[in-house]
């Protein structure tokens, strides 16, 4: 073998005596501009997002061919599971089910309770939101950033903005799509800020990742503020974009710093951040369709003095003004 | 043994791409060697008259494209990283295998220091030395593929 070696070393292309073209510092000095021209265009201005839907449509059949091993893999284990954890399996499954429709009735009659004093109050109605099961394709190959991509996209009417959820909590928000996929970022990114409201006592806040160590931070509230560690912070739904009453996260960490006026206050996420596979996109109704129906009945039953009125406007302002959307800071 | 001509160089380069975007999680991912750059500096020792500058940078332009991050910080490392490992090619057909696989390694850190300083500069945390993970498995990948007789243009000792 060693001989082969030698061999084919002679056989190797010695380079040219004469380097062609520029030289390498030159070289250098070009690419660079070029790439520090293109960090520029693309971090500040959108004109390279379009360009990159396209260049990731192209990525997608070489992506399918490396995701093949894993997913035969998976096909190979489901195929050969025991009938003994298919059964114990199904078990568990039919008791959840049995838990869960109970609970569901229970939420319907609250629903039509709700509406119905929604609607004698007079505001807006809160819509059921519509979802799309994906499933989690790979996890960001950025270890900067915490990112997962799904298996959406724009040919499933996936849109950028909207809420990522699981079975136990949030995961995060769609931050591109692309044809075939769609990129989450997870709410222990660094740039992602999810609008939360303690469960306990009503409290709001806004949670941002910390970008490492799978937690999130609420960092402007004061060191006074009624918060306990095991706290359970729920998504407060007047940001537009999730739900509101989805848990989050709960308080694991509070230290009070004397020099600051402000409590470092950790979280940790309820949602299955980086051991789920399926996941819902949920997408929030749209705002402006209250059914005139319901306004009207309740019209004819309220009396319509005048006090009243003023009343009742009153608590319609307030209701927009709850509702007007605040957009997180929404990751490129 | 990889004959020197442009089909090869991409081909090789296709290969390293779907390693890539294969999907890695967990530890794999943080220990995940740079294989498309690994095959980079490979061709630029091998045969830097088909693979330069220009095709480093192209090569990061995939690699951003396949990470998801901002266009042009892989493809600026790989730049940095190609110029340091052209301007010493005439030497480093001369090294023996370990003075070989210092120099890759030395290629690799400074790939992954060039993009750390792009990446704090956009507004990333920094988690610790496991950052420098990949370049470790780089060269053990580097020094397993010599051992399987991957000819890296180097001599063996002794020859």
């Amino acid at each position: 073998m060693a001989l082969g070696f030698n061999h084919k070393l002679e056989q190797q292309q010695e380079p040219a005596f004469f380097v062609r073209g520029p030289s390498p510092f030159a070289r250098l000095v070009f690419f660079s501009a070029l790439s520090l021209a293109l960090i520029a265009t693309d971090s500040r201005l959108q004109y390279l997002s379009t360009v990159r839907q396209h260049l990731v449509a192209i990525l997608h059949p070489l992506q399918v061919i490396a995701n093949a091993p894993s997913q035969l893999y998976q096909n190979v284990t489901e195929y050969f599971s025991t009938q003994n954890r298919l059964v114990s399996e199904n078990k568990q499954l039919r008791q959840q089910a049995l838990e869960n429709n109970v609970a569901l009735q229970k939420l319907n009659t609250l629903t039509l309770e709700n509406s119905h004093l929604r609607g004698l109050l007079k505001t807006n109605q809160a819509l059921a939101e519509t979802s799309v099961l994906g499933e989690v394709i790979y996890v960001g190959r950025d270890l900067f950033r915490k990112k997962n991509i799904l298996n959406r996209g724009t040919q499933h009417q996936i849109i950028a903005g909207q809420a990522v959820v699981d079975a136990t909590g949030v995961i995060g928000q769609v931050t591109r799509v692309f044809p075939y996929s769609s990129e989450v970022t997870l709410i222990t990114d660094k740039a992602l800020a999810i609008p939360v409201q303690i469960e306990r006592n009503g409290l709001r806040a806004i949670a941002f990742g910390r970008g490492r160590d799978n937690t999130l931070d609420i960092p402007y509230l004061p060191a006074n503020v009624d918060i306990k560690t095991g706290d359970k912070l729920v998504t407060s739904g007047i940001d537009g974009v999730y739900p509101a009453g989805l848990a989050v996260a709960t308080v694991t960490k509070i230290t009070a710093t004397p020099d600051s006026a402000y409590a470092r206050i950790t979280c940790t996420p309820t949602g299955g951040i980086e051991n789920h596979r399926h996941v819902l996109i949920v997408s929030m109704p749209i705002k402006n369709e209250v059914p005139s129906q319901e306004v009207e009945t309740s019209q004819n039953t309220l009396p319509t003095s005048n006090k009243k009125e003023s009343g009742q406007t009153k608590i319609k302002k307030a209701a927009n003004l709850t509702e007007k959307p605040i957009k997180p800071n929404a990751t490129q | 043994m990889p004959h020197n001509n442009f089909k090869t160089v991409y081909i090789s380069l296709l290969v390293a791409l779907i390693c890539l975007l294969v999907p890695w999680s967990g530890l794999a991912l943080k220990a995940r060697p740079d294989f498309l750059l690994l095959v980079v500096i490979f061709w630029l020792i091998r045969a830097p008259n088909l693979c330069n500058i220009g095709t480093a940078w192209l090569v990061g332009l995939i690699a951003d494209l396949a990470s998801g991050g901002i266009f042009g910080q892989y493809a600026l490392a790989y730049t940095v990283t190609a110029f340091f490992g052209v301007v010493y090619q005439r030497r480093l057909v001369l090294f023996n295998h370990t003075q070989q696989l210092l120099y890759v390694f030395i290629l690799l850190l400074i790939s992954q220091f060039t993009l750390l300083i792009l990446k704090v500069f956009s507004g990333a945390e920094v988690w610790g030395w496991s950052y420098f993970l990949p370049s470790f498995t780089g060269i053990l990948l580097w020094r397993l593929a010599v051992l399987f007789g991957l000819n890296t243009g180097g001599r063996a000792r002794g020859t």
